[in-house]
């Protein structure tokens, strides 16, 4: 293996673990309230908007589009689980309707 | 009472792993292009784990870019993981030290969401740290295993069935039917329209990191607000 190469893997894990344990070890057991608790309850659903709504209505140039198999194939998926709430079967239905889509469009 | 433990998040990563292994293939696949080695791109995919940016870590290494590049940008990409243990440490109150600091090397995007979903329906810190390691521990590997599989097949295989593109994304459109409720639809709304508006202004992914943060001090600030009144 190249040294250089596992320099810049060595680098690249200790910023990435770093940023991951840095508020386990500042935090650990301290009682959050308040603002900053409401703040932290809040980080998942903001980021699952931020992982979701651009991908469905953006595409890799960044120009909005309505008509994709990405969107069309979100809100499928969205009512699939709606109806039948099975994490398995509806990222597995998910897939084969963008498959599908993805052939047409 | 049935007790909830690590194979039952070793079960539920399953989901993630399914979108995991095709872009961890891909992974190995494009890092031989880039001129790793197998074990180099399988010693990647252990030590950082973190998708995007070992994308952009590979590609930047074809280009021949100095180190303090590529690990200036990698911190750029991943910041956002001190948001995502931020919020995780409410599930973890009295939990050891040497735990939390193997639960660490587990979070990620697709990890922290589905744990977030999961540990709110368990009781105690103790069976929360269990699940979310089976969690962890499940994408990991998946993400470890497939990367040396795709690094190994190097160019003799061929990635055709396109639905592995919204795998993951599938996941995350699942997660939010249970995630979002009337008290945080206000913060997914401003949190979407912030992603598509500085994902159209800035280059990369910071947008990532600006919406969520932008977001969720807004809601907890309308939050705190509305409870004040």
């Amino acid at each position: 293996m190249g040294i250089e190469i596992i320099k810049i893997i060595m680098l690249m894990a200790a910023v990435t673990y770093g940023a991951r344990v840095l508020p386990f070890l500042l935090f650990r057991n301290k009682k959050i309230d308040g603002f900053l608790k409401s703040f932290i309850q809040l980080i998942p659903v903001a980021l699952l908007a931020t992982l979701v709504i651009p991908e469905l209505i953006l595409s890799s140039n960044n120009d909005l589009t309505l008509y994709n198999p990405f969107l069309l194939t979100g809100i499928l998926t969205f009512i699939f689980a709606k109806i039948l709430p099975n994490l398995f079967l509806s990222v597995l239905f998910g897939m084969i309707v963008f498959w599908g889509f993805a052939k047409i469009i | 009472m049935n007790t909830k433990g690590f194979l039952y998040g070793l079960r539920q990563s399953m989901t993630i792993g399914v979108g995991y292994a095709p872009v961890a293939l891909t992974f190995g696949i494009l890092s031989l292009k880039s001129g790793l080695t197998v074990w180099e791109s399988g010693f990647m995919s252990l030590f950082v784990f973190a998708g995007a940016s070992q994308f952009i870590a590979i590609q930047l290494i074809g280009q021949g870019a100095t180190i303090w590049v590529i690990g200036i940008t990698t911190l750029i990409v991943n910041i956002r993981h001190i948001l995502m243990s931020f919020s995780m440490i409410r599930f973890f109150s009295g939990i050891s030290l040497g735990k939390l600091v193997l639960l660490a090397q587990g979070i990620t995007d697709e990890s922290f969401v589905l744990n977030s979903k999961l540990l709110e329906e368990i009781p105690t810190s103790e069976e929360r740290s269990k699940v979310a390691l089976g969690v962890n521990l499940g994408s990991f590997s998946f993400w470890v295993v497939f990367t040396f599989i795709g690094a190994w097949l190097g160019n003799k295989i061929n990635i055709i069935f396109s639905g592995f593109d919204f795998a993951l994304l599938a996941l995350f459109i699942v997660l939010t039917i249970s995630a979002v409720n009337r008290d945080n639809l206000l913060t997914y709304l401003i949190a979407g329209l912030f992603a598509v508006f500085f994902r159209m202004l800035i280059p990369g992914k910071a947008y990532l990191l600006l919406s969520v943060i932008l977001a969720s001090a807004l809601g907890a600030w309308v939050g705190q607000r509305k409870r004040a009144n």
